[in-house]
């Protein structure tokens, strides 16, 4: 095991160092890297924070970031509630509903036009 | 969320009512089969994940109410086969991903996905994409599908796809002929390399106008038509071909045209205009073909050149034809003489005498100047303002870095005239 790799990591690290926090994460957690300030330090999380989306691989579970309109995501491509401003629509956020569709401003979703 | 569980079985009635769910997530279990009953009450499902797990087979109809579903992932299980109407019922499909399975052959189920944008398959067993492969899928962006054993691709795979961007093949070794890309106007690179393609089609620049990048290294190419109709070209690879000549209209009036590689082919001869209209090139890769001469018109923007392997071409270079170059390797030591790396030379040459110079004794920062060019008189004990001086016109005349440099086995004159 490298020096600077400890043993003893804690929450949901396989493995640890001193300086980046956890480097690998225990099965079906997903790894995070957190900046604080110029550092980034590694997390596990059981399920990835606001904003980003997690995919599972057989070797690691990663988090990455939903589109810059996009507060929740299933993946990079498909929103599932967007920013203020946008009115979601089948995975995509819109500042306007398109033709046919109108737009629900409590839910802020676009939705069939009810006759 | 049901995902990281051990979830071997999905009993029909699990999802009954759930009228409204449109995010599911089942992967990370232990399915071994698609949960095709319990899959048919689910009419408002966007978005579904049912990779890692230990699928195997996808059966004719598996989603077949799911029309509202949008995403689709069955990464990393064992999928071997897929029934010929599998992806039926599943209009509203925009994203398939099929990477890491086993799938034998090309999914041909995807024809009833008229709306797929996105589709993955790449980590696959999969020999051959056949003719007319995505007819029914006009609206796809992109298409991963690398790491697989492709060695036949249809001539017509990958026609009528209007939104296509990137188009990467290697190693099909099958290929023998450039595909047609009719309809498929938006392809900005194109890759297609380590395959046996031995003529470039005359149209083929019509058929792609967006072209940037086109990349066609170890193929065999003998003869270049001309690529005058791919105006937006910035890269084009063409190592590794059986390439004989260049001629004045090969590369006409390609104005963004940045870098061409024909490096390992057999050029014999270049046409003197060949490069006078490429007012963007900056790097020219001619190593290992069979030069006698470079024409130097329309080279002057070079930065980087490379002539190694080209045994006839001796004559000497001279500064003023590529005033910016950066990096420059040529056949013979003699020809970086114009770039001052003999005064380098002679200077080093008084390093070397110096040898007894312990290495703490010796300011690395010293040598750096020793190599500025046009310095040979230089007494190292330049004050700072000469050195700030110094260091101005060194970026004027930033250093070349001139390969094979001469040395006392290199000599700076050519000793055979």
């Amino acid at each position: 095991v490298h020096p600077n790799v400890s043993q003893g990591c804690q929450g949901g690290c396989a493995t640890c160092s001193d300086y980046n926090g956890c480097l690998s994460c225990k099965p079906r957690l997903f790894f995070v890297l957190e900046r604080t300030g110029m550092k980034q330090i590694g997390v596990c999380l059981s399920s990835c924070p606001s904003g980003y989306y997690g995919t599972r691989y057989p070797d690691i579970n990663k988090c990455a970031k939903c589109k810059a309109d996009c507060d929740t995501c299933f993946t990079r491509n498909f929103c599932t509630k967007c920013k203020s401003g946008f009115y979601l629509y089948s995975g995509k956020c819109l500042e306007k509903c398109p033709d046919g569709l109108e737009a629900n401003n409590h839910t802020m979703e676009c939705t069939s036009i009810v006759h | 969320r049901l995902d990281a569980n051990l979830i071997s079985v999905v009993p029909e009635k699990s999802f009954e009512g759930l009228l409204s769910l449109r995010h599911l997530w089942l992967d990370d279990n232990a399915l071994t089969e698609i949960p095709v009953q319990a899959l048919n009450h689910l009419p408002a499902l966007q978005a579904m994940t049912l990779a890692l797990n230990q699928i195997w087979h996808i059966p004719d109809f598996a989603f077949q109410n799911l029309s509202s579903l949008v995403v689709l992932h069955l990464h990393n299980n064992r999928i071997q086969s897929l029934g010929a109407n599998g992806f039926d019922g599943l209009h509203n499909l925009e994203t398939l991903d099929l990477n890491y399975n086993e799938l034998l052959e090309f999914p041909g189920a995807i024809k009833t996905l008229g709306r797929l944008q996105e589709l993955g398959f790449h980590s696959n067993n999969i020999k051959a994409i056949p003719e007319n492969a995505f007819v029914g899928n006009p609206l796809l962006q992109t298409i991963h599908f690398y790491d697989n054993p492709i060695q036949f691709v249809g001539q017509s795979a990958f026609q009528y796809l209007p939104k296509l961007h990137t188009l990467s093949l290697n190693g099909a070794t099958d290929i023998r002929e450039f595909p047609d890309l009719k309809g498929t106007t938006s392809l900005e690179v194109l890759t297609l390399t380590h395959a046996g393609i031995l003529l470039l089609p005359r149209g083929m620049c019509q058929q792609l106008p967006s072209l940037r990048v086109l990349e066609l290294s170890h193929n065999q190419i003998e003869d270049l038509p001309s690529f005058h109709w791919c105006q937006r070209l910035e890269e084009l690879g063409l190592q590794h071909n059986r390439i004989h000549e260049i001629r004045a209209d090969t590369f006409v009036q390609l104005i963004a045209l940045r870098s061409i590689d024909l490096s390992w082919n057999s050029i014999r001869f270049i046409h003197p205009e060949a490069f006078v209209t490429l007012h963007s090139l900056t790097k020219l890769d001619l190593t290992d073909n069979q030069l006698v001469t470079l024409p130097l018109d329309g080279l002057g923007g070079l930065t980087h050149l490379k002539l190694q392997g080209n045994p006839a071409v001796s004559e000497p270079l001279t500064k003023e034809s590529f005033p910016k170059m950066r990096v420059l390797e040529v056949p013979y030591a003699y020809q970086c003489c114009a770039y001052g790396s003999c005064s380098s030379f002679f200077k080093m040459s008084s390093q070397w005498e110096a040898e007894d110079m312990s290495p703490e004794e010796e300011d690395p920062h010293k040598r750096t100047m020793e190599l500025f060019p046009g310095h040979a008189d230089n007494q190292y004990d330049l004050d700072t303002d000469d050195l700030q001086l110094d260091l101005e016109e060194s970026k004027l005349h930033p250093t070349v870095q001139c390969t094979p440099s001469p040395g006392p086995f290199k000599p700076c004159d050519n000793l055979f005239e």
